[in-house]
């Protein structure tokens, strides 16, 4: 099922092909084009991609996690140095946190160090921003802290890797209410079917504004941080959609051009069970007063919603400000599981309009019988790369807008 | 960048037996990625997977002149189509490809394209492609108005069967019409589909006035400097109001003081304006019976009064 995309080719990385949110291309010094890919869960760490030919990915190295109960999901390149998060399932294990890695030989990334944020409240690092090779953004449990919900342990956290072999904290930010010790009362939960924790996810900072984090809350909205004083990061402005909305706010892109903030939820329950999980258009042009004034148009609803798996939306092309990606303020491209990858045109920001989409088939041995893909990246050659959650891999796709 | 996801209509036009339906055959054989939308069952089957059929319609309405009746059916199956590629009923398509019949005047599904805002959402007009057949001049003369409107009004000329006729006496024909227009030479529809398709309606060069006998004029209204949106849209309502009907053809690129914009239009119909990038700063006229002079007299007044 395809608009204005062409799949180039699919690769199911060696029978690993279920992956995470974590998609960032390395410019190899010898002139290779390498994917970086997390994979969703155990037991598979990361994988590297050699695109340079998207026609023909090539497998150059893939890693194992050390144990089951964790999983990588999420990691980022800045030149030859890579950040992967690690996130435990059970509170207290470890490695939790992150681990960097020198790249420069990429089929063979070495160690560098660690960050450790293992703690009896901590299930570590869901997901983390790291594209100006000193700083690392995430979304992490600090172990300083006591979440007063087990589900809020994961706050925002600002780590200094100038020097890569020694990590060092340097400032923090939770929802008011969440920790022990906290004036603020403890925000009213989402119904129990929906609550998913007060707790951070993407944690966007671009060289455009470095002193703002634009920071997605889960249940907790999404919040434009002033972070000029990155050891007191403070809250400039906070929009919410739920509820009524059921919760779940992913990712926030600024369109720094156009004054605009875009908005992802996540679909978390199959077969329509949280929906609608929407993308939103809000206009920032006033960053202390959010307003949204648009969502990007959802697939047919009855075509998707109960057809298997998740349908609604989940990650966006970040507009990652390194070398060799692709960034555009015009056009919108996010993964919506099982209705595939889609790009919208966002010219008018009152009147956005899907002009590419792309629906792969499932995988073999789907648990859901449906593609679910997962994330999306697209590199400044204009190929969109896409990956399934479930076992399709990673999908080199040509647009044509 | 300006993005468009809308999907081309290709519309094939030309007269019975001209080999419309062999050149749609080979195109999507090259190109499998098409709809095809006939509004006729036609004389060869076309056979492709995702063909469908539209029977246009004539629908008599009280006001309003012939061409705004031909419609019903086209506009369904397209809006339909791009219904059914939503919800994963059909694979996809990346193009229509609408073949009309032998009779039929292609402006009409321009015009459909143009005043239908819901079918632009998701459409837009191709490159119209009428097919010439090189060893039959008999048969155009017989209906020579319709075959006049069918070249007039192309963006790319296909001359049909040139192993059996005479190609060169063809493309004068066909130039005396409409001066510009691409012109390929094919035998069995065998044409290169990239050529063909990738012509973007309203993009002609255009060098001289043609010196038929008929009442078809064709002629270009250059813009040396750029002009006032509001400006524009006056003058083109006011040849709208005063010879709508014999608006073939206008197409081509007009500098605005906000930057350039495609201009499309067939009779009183007009697209809307987009922004373009490039093109030669002119409008191309293809009309029934309207002078350049008229419409150049007409454009210099108004711009002296309205500046």
């Amino acid at each position: 099922m395809f608009l204005n995309m062409k799949l180039l080719a699919q690769h199911t990385l060696n029978g690993f092909g279920g992956m995470g949110e974590g998609m960032s291309m390395q410019l190899a010094r010898d002139g290779r084009r390498v994917l970086w890919l997390a994979h969703e869960s155990a037991p598979k760490n990361f994988t590297a991609v050699d695109v340079t030919d998207p026609r023909k990915p090539k497998v150059i190295v893939q890693t194992d996690l050390p144990h089951a109960s964790m999983r990588s999901n999420s990691l980022e390149v800045a030149g030859d140095l890579m950040a992967v998060a690690y996130q435990v399932t059970k509170f207290g294990l470890k490695p939790a946190g992150f681990e960097l890695f020198d790249i420069s030989n990429p089929e063979k990334p070495r160690s560098i160090s660690t960050f450790d944020a293992s703690g009896p409240h901590s299930r570590g690092c869901h997901q983390l921003w790291f594209v100006d090779g000193k700083t690392v953004h995430m979304a992490c449990a600090d172990p300083e802290q006591k979440p007063r919900n087990p589900k809020d342990d994961q706050v925002y956290r600002i780590v200094d890797v100038a020097n890569p072999s020694k990590p060092v904290a340097v400032g923090r930010w939770h929802l008011p209410g969440t920790m022990d010790g906290d004036d603020a009362p403890p925000p009213k939960r989402l119904p129990a079917k929906f609550d998913a924790g007060f707790r951070a996810h993407n944690t966007n900072v671009y060289p455009e504004r470095p002193d703002r984090c634009y920071l997605a809350y889960i249940d907790g909205g999404v919040m434009v941080l002033d972070i000029s004083d990155r050891a007191r990061p403070k809250m400039l402005s906070h929009w919410t959609n739920s509820p009524p909305y059921n919760g779940f706010n992913h990712t926030v892109l600024p369109l720094f051009g156009r004054g605009l903030l875009v908005v992802s939820d996540e679909c978390v329950q199959d077969n329509g069970a949280d929906w609608p999980k929407l993308v939103w258009m809000l206009d920032a042009r006033d960053e202390t007063n959010l307003v949204s004034v648009s969502t990007l148009p959802a697939p047919p609803v009855d075509a998707f919603k109960t057809k298997g798996g998740r349908f609604g939306a989940h990650n966006l092309h970040e507009n990652p400000p390194v070398p060799g990606a692709w960034r555009s303020e015009n056009v919108v491209l996010g993964t919506f599981f099982n209705a595939g990858v889609r790009a919208y045109d966002v010219t008018d920001p009152y009147s956005p309009r899907e002009i590419a989409y792309f629906v792969p088939p499932a995988p073999e041995k789907s648990k859901t019988g449906q593609i679910q893909l997962n994330d999306v990246f697209v590199d400044d050659r204009g190929i969109v790369f896409t990956v399934d959650r479930g076992g399709g891999g990673l999908y080199a796709l040509e647009m044509n807008v | 960048m300006i993005p468009d996801g809308r999907t081309p209509v290709v519309v094939v036009t030309g007269f019975l037996g001209s080999g419309k339906t062999t050149l749609v055959n080979q195109l999507v054989r090259k190109e499998s990625d098409s709809l095809v939308i006939v509004n006729e069952f036609g004389e060869v089957p076309v056979d492709h997977a995702l063909i469908e059929s539209s029977v246009e319609k004539a629908i008599a309405l009280p006001n309003g002149c012939l061409c705004c009746h031909l419609r019903g059916d086209l506009e369904e199956t397209l809006i339909g189509a791009a219904m059914r590629r939503r919800r994963g009923e059909i694979a996809g398509f990346d193009r229509v490809i609408v073949e009309t019949s032998g009779l039929a005047d292609p402006g009409p599904v321009a015009q459909t394209l143009y005043a239908d805002q819901a079918l632009a959402r998701d459409f837009k007009l191709g490159p119209i492609v009428t097919v010439v057949d090189a060893s039959d001049a008999g048969s155009r003369k017989v209906s020579g108005e319709i075959a006049r409107a069918q070249i007039a009004a192309a963006d790319v000329v296909v001359l049909s069967k040139v192993d059996r006729g005479d190609a060169a006496r063809a493309e004068a024909e066909v130039r005396d019409l409409n001066t510009g227009v691409h012109c390929i030479s094919a035998s069995f529809g065998d044409v290169d589909p990239a050529v063909l398709l990738e012509v973007k309606p309203g993009n002609h060069s255009f060098s001289h006035t043609a010196t038929h006998d008929s009442a078809i004029r064709s002629f270009a209204l250059r813009f040396d400097q750029p002009v006032r949106r509001e400006l524009l849209q006056q003058f083109i309502s006011t040849l709208v109001d005063l010879r709508g009907p014999d608006l073939l053809r206008v197409k081509g690129f007009v500098p605005l003081e906000s930057g350039m914009v495609a201009v499309q239009g067939v009779r009183h119909v007009f697209d809307r304006m987009r922004p373009a990038e490039g093109g030669e700063p002119a409008l191309v006229f293809i009309t029934n019976g309207v002078e350049k002079s008229e419409v150049e007299a007409l454009w210099q007044a108004m711009r002296r009064l309205g500046s």
